[in-house]
This record gives C-alpha cells, sequence and structure tokens, in this order.
C-alpha cells in the first residue's frame, strides 16, 4: 500500500538538474533515509515533498492528492510537516509562544482555542524536552536546542509524516544519542519519518529503508546494510579509484577464503 | 543576554502583549486626555486632539509595520480617504454626523487595502515601503484632481457640532484602537502576524496563510487611520489634499512607534504623547531652529533608545544595565 509516493520527481533551476526523474515509495510508519553526498538533492527533495518546490517534472502523491496543487501553507493541513535545516526560529517570540503557533494553524488548529494551543504546546515542549525553557526567548536558545524547537513546531501540526531535515547536525555525541531517542519517541507515536542526514550512524541506527541520491538521480534503495555496502553508493560517496580498490579488496578476501576452503589447514 | 531578554518579556517587549507597566501607563494618558476639554483652554484641546489623532494614526501603522513587520510608508493615503470621505459628506449631502463619517471612511479605506493590498502585500521589505509611498502620492494627485472630490481647492466644512465633541470622538477612536490592538496581540490572529514577521516562510510551513493575514492586517491598519482622518476632516473645518496628506502625518506616527516601542500594544500612545510634549517644547523655546533640534532628538532615539521608550521600563541595574541591554539590543 502506497503512502506517500514521489513519481519520476525532477527538478530544474535554470541550468542545475537538481533533482533528476525519482521516484520511491514511503511505506506508513517506517522511517526513510535519503541520503547522499553534498548537492545529491536532498535538501531540494524536501522542498518539493512540502510543497516549498514545485517539481518542474512528475509529482509528489500524499492522501490522494498532489502536493503541488495544494498552497504551501495548507500542506500542513494533509498532514505533512518539517524542520529546516537551517533552524527558522521566531526569534522574538517565547519558545512555547513558537510550538503555540504550529498548534494554532496546523491541521488540527482551527479547532483549537489560544488557550489549547499553548496547552498543545506545553506538552509538545515536554515530549522534545525542552519543558525547562518554555519562557526563554527561542533567539536565546543553543543550537541543539534550537534543533528541538523545530522539531516541536513540526510535531504541533499533528504530522502524519514528519521530514528532518539534518536536525544532528552539528550536534555533540552526546545530544546525538538524545536526538535519535527522540526520533524513536516520535516514530513510537506512529508518526511517519523522512529524515536527511550525514551522519551515518543515526541512519543505520534509526531507519527501515534507506533511498540513496547523487547528483539529483537515485542510485540505490534497500534495507540500511545493505544500500552502504554497494559499490555505487561507495562510488558515489568516496570516487572512483576508492571504490575499485575496495572491490580489489573484497576480491583478495574472497580468494583467501577460497584458499582456505580449498587446502584446509594451510594457514593453521 | 537570556536575563536581559527574560525581563524584557515582563514588560512586553521581547513580546507581543504589553505588561500592567504599560497598562497603567497608557489608562493614566488616556484619562488626562479625557479631562482636557473641561479646562475650556483652546490651545490645550487643539494640541491634544493632535496627540489622540497622531496616536491613533501610530497605532494603525503598527498593526502592519510593528506587528506583522511590513513596514508602510502611505498609510496617510486612508487619512487624506477618511477626511476625504467626511467633507464629501458634509459639501454634498449636508451630513455631519460623525459617526456615520466614521464608519463610512472606514469602510471605504478597508476596501482600498483590500484591493491594493493583495497585489503589493506579495512584495517584501524595503519594496512593499516604496509601493505604498507611491499610493499616498497617487491617490492625492487623483483626488486633486477630481473636483466632486474637493480638487486641488478643497472643501471648507461649516463647523456646527460644539469644539469639543470632535475632541471626544478622536479620544473614542483611539481607545478603541488601543483596545483593539490589545486583544489582536492575544490573539490566534496577533500571533500569525508576528510569525509572518518573525519568517514567512517558517509560518507558511506552520499553515499560516500570509497573504490573507496580512491584507487584513493592512485592512485594520487602514480603518483606524481612516477614522482619525474623518474625525479631523471636522474638526479642522478645511481640507485639501495638502492638508491631508501631509508629510508629517505620514512621518510622525512611524516615528512615535519607534519612539513608544514597535509592536507593542501601548507603544504608539506613550510615544505619540511623548513626541508631541517635545515637539512642542522646542517650539515654544526655539521657534526659529525648532525642527533642527527635533530631528536630533530622533536620531539619538534611534541610537539610544532603539526598542523604545517602554524598553526602559524594563533595564535593570542602572547605568551599567541601561549600557548593557543596549549592547545586547542594539538595532
Amino acid at each position: 500500500m502506497s503512502f506517500l509516493r514521489i513519481e519520476n520527481v525532477g527538478m530544474r533551476f535554470g541550468g542545475l538538474q537538481a533533482l533528476d526523474d525519482v521516484s520511491f515509495e514511503v511505506a506508513k510508519g517506517s522511517v526513510l533515509g535519503l541520503i547522499g553526498p553534498n548537492g545529491s538533492g536532498k535538501t531540494t527533495m524536501m522542498n518539493v515533498i512540502s510543497g516549498v518546490y514545485k517539481p518542474s517534472a512528475g509529482r509528489v502523491q500524499f492522501a490522494g492528492k498532489t502536493i503541488a496543487d495544494v498552497r504551501t501553507h495548507d500542506v500542513c493541513k494533509l498532514g505533512i510537516a518539517r524542520t529546516f535545516q537551517i533552524v527558522k526560529p521566531f526569534a522574538s517570540l517565547t519558545v512555547r509562544e513558537n510550538v503555540a503557533v504550529g498548534a494554532m494553524y496546523g491541521r488540527e488548529g482551527s479547532k483549537r482555542s489560544t488557550q489549547q494551543s499553548f496547552e498543545r504546546s506545553q506538552e509538545l515542549l515536554e515530549i522534545v524536552g525542552l519543558a525547562r525553557v518554555g519562557d526563554k526567548a527561542a533567539s536565546d536558545l543553543t543550537i541543539p536546542d534550537r534543533k528541538r524547537l523545530e522539531v516541536a513546531k513540526a510535531l504541533a501540526l499533528d504530522p502524519d509524516v514528519l521530514l528532518l531535515d539534518e536536525v544532528m547536525a552539528g550536534l555533540n555525541a552526546t545530544e546525538v544519542d538524545e536526538a535519535i531517542d527522540l526520533i524513536r519517541t516520535v516514530n513510537a507515536r506512529g508518526v511517519t519519518l523522512i529524515i536527511v542526514e550525514h551522519l551515518m550512524k543515526a541512519i543505520m541506527s534509526v531507519s527501515t529503508s534507506v533511498v540513496v541520491l547523487a547528483e539529483g538521480k537515485k542510485i540505490a534503495e534497500g534495507l540500511p546494510h545493505e544500500v552502504v555496502a554497494s559499490p555505487e553508493v561507495i562510488k558515489a560517496y568516496l570516487g572512483t579509484r576508492f571504490a575499485e580498490r575496495q572491490m580489489q579488496l573484497d576480491e583478495i578476501k574472497r580468494e583467501v577464503q577460497l584458499a582456505r576452503e580449498v587446502e584446509p589447514g594451510a594457514h593453521a | 543576554m537570556a536575563k536581559t531578554s527574560a525581563v524584557l518579556r515582563k514588560v512586553g517587549m521581547g513580546g507581543i502583549t504589553g505588561n500592567r507597566y504599560a497598562f497603567y501607563i497608557s489608562c493614566a494618558i488616556l484619562a488626562v486626555l479625557l479631562v482636557v476639554p473641561s479646562l475650556h483652554n483652546g490651545y490645550l484641546e487643539n494640541l491634544f486632539r493632535g496627540v489622540l489623532m497622531f496616536a491613533t494614526l501610530s497605532l494603525g501603522w503598527n498593526i502592519i509595520g510593528g506587528y506583522t513587520g511590513y513596514v508602510s510608508f502611505g498609510n496617510v493615503v486612508f487619512f487624506g480617504v477618511g477626511a476625504t470621505v467626511s467633507s464629501v459628506l458634509w459639501q454634498h449631502y449636508q451630513q455631519q454626523n460623525i459617526v456615520l463619517a466614521i464608519v463610512l471612511a472606514a469602510i471605504v479605506a478597508a476596501l482600498m487595502a483590500l484591493i491594493l493590498g493583495f497585489p503589493i502585500l506579495r512584495l517584501k521589505g524595503h519594496y512593499f515601503g516604496i509601493a505604498t509611498l507611491g499610493i499616498a502620492l497617487a491617490t492625492q494627485e487623483i483626488i486633486s484632481n477630481i473636483d466632486w472630490l474637493g480638487g486641488g481647492s478643497g472643501f471648507t466644512i461649516r463647523q456646527a457640532g460644539f469644539f469639543s465633541e470632535y475632541y471626544y470622538a478622536m479620544w473614542a477612536i483611539c481607545v478603541i484602537s488601543l483596545v483593539a490592538t490589545w486583544f489582536i496581540a492575544r490573539s490566534k490572529f496577533g500571533y500569525a502576524l508576528v510569525a509572518i514577521r518573525e519568517n514567512e516562510e517558517a509560518a507558511a510551513i506552520l499553515g499560516v496563510d500570509a497573504t490573507k493575514y496580512k491584507v487584513i492586517a493592512w485592512m485594520i491598519s487602514a480603518m483606524m487611520a481612516a477614522a482619525a482622518g474623518s474625525v479631523f476632516a471636522f474638526a479642522n473645518g478645511f481640507i485639501d489634499p495638502p492638508t491631508s496628506f501631509a508629510v508629517d502625518n505620514n512621518v510622525f506616527p512611524i516615528v512615535m512607534a519607534i519612539l513608544g516601542g514597535v509592536g507593542t500594544v501601548a507603544g504608539p500612545l506613550v510615544g505619540a504623547f511623548v513626541l508631541t510634549a517635545i515637539n512642542e517644547t522646542l517650539w515654544s523655546k526655539f521657534p526659529q531652529i525648532h525642527t533642527l533640534f527635533f530631528g536630533a532628538v530622533i536620531v539619538l532615539v534611534v541610537l539610544f533608545l532603539p526598542r523604545g521608550i517602554l524598553w526602559l521600563l524594563a533595564v535593570r541595574g542602572g547605568f551599567r544595565g541601561f549600557i548593557n541591554s543596549l549592547k545586547a539590543y542594539r538595532v
């Protein structure tokens, strides 16, 4: 059953083909890792899925609707929410007010009063671990806390699908572990996730499947540990020479293995 | 820095709703202004009617320029349209009912903001400001060339009501504008406006229909300016385009909002009161060169009180605290 479907999406900026005929599907309740080297089109894909960009070819289908036909401020009403790689807090508002804006205008927003929006905001701040700084101005937050705030604002929209764009960049090891816990918590609440991340440790530990982009094209798709072992992916990340060396190394290993089997006890 | 901003929030400078002190100060100013007519002093009454008029204009500007962050340099257009509505009502229909004039002026201005808002509120930052300036100049020229609207020579309105009637009318629309701002600042609508000001793209992702709320904000802004203009026409007794579209009516409200505190409920009222007091003092002490001193005061305010007078309430720790806050909050 397809839940969110990306169909032959292409995105062109002048002479730059940022995305080229990319298709994949996201299953309900899954965690999809979207990876690729710098400039491979990951953030562009996030912008297309969240309706910030209209794709120049293909379409994104969600809940029976084509995202490009929906106005940007209505995308969250379909159940899609996102965070920004470069965080965009409402600097002069408090942390609690920031999240409350999402609760006021998101999917369930029209049903909530101002008071109820602030109550919802408080709940979410507790989930993401920001309750202690709820009354601070958003501009006074540390970088990890700003990332948490982005997540809380997105969750305030009551989404079915949450796009996380590099929420772990710039975090230290402990903070990354906390962020991974947060992602698991959110997923456990039934939210489907699409994660763009450079940090392989995070991708490997939370993703149920991985899509790899390189130069705007999809080059691999599958289970996390399978995808990272594929020569195509290694080539994209580390260059042709490294990939060839890696393959030669694999070959040698295989020959050694073979030799062991042919001559048992030879190395014993 | 974190501490400073927490304190600032308490007086509503970092936030949007204002605070207790700002509320007391507003009440005190409005109470003082209410007793002015009973002094039977024509000079004071004229002066303070000006304060109320500029406060209303400034409150109107604050909705679009302060809360929404779209700095309009052309809100005088709605003031001028309001004044024209009153003078046309008198000239052609022998109507001098203030309430009717205010309501009609507000409706005309709101419709104008609605029609103009959709194209020009798509412009960001300075471009919006330039467009509004253009609209103000164009509208003045249009009215100057239509005789039915008074043309270049304008209309004289015979003052039939007793003079203080207009004073009380101005006081009432100022209070209504202030209360409206207070309600807006606490509402979901107010939060949408501030979200648009802080980051329009992020606001849209959170479901805020930016175009819709910007246009509504400008309509409210226009209604306040038009109401002030319609009462001004009756009180002044004579309306022609240079009077109603005066540069002062355009610039003073912006300076007042900045002086009192941009994006705060009480800022414009406090700013209007203080700036008029400064202007009047300078004028009486230095009749020849008062504009020079006045300009210097404005520059000093921008340099040392960038967040407005209400901000001073939040500063703790004497002079050192003032300097530290200044460093943290330099615009």
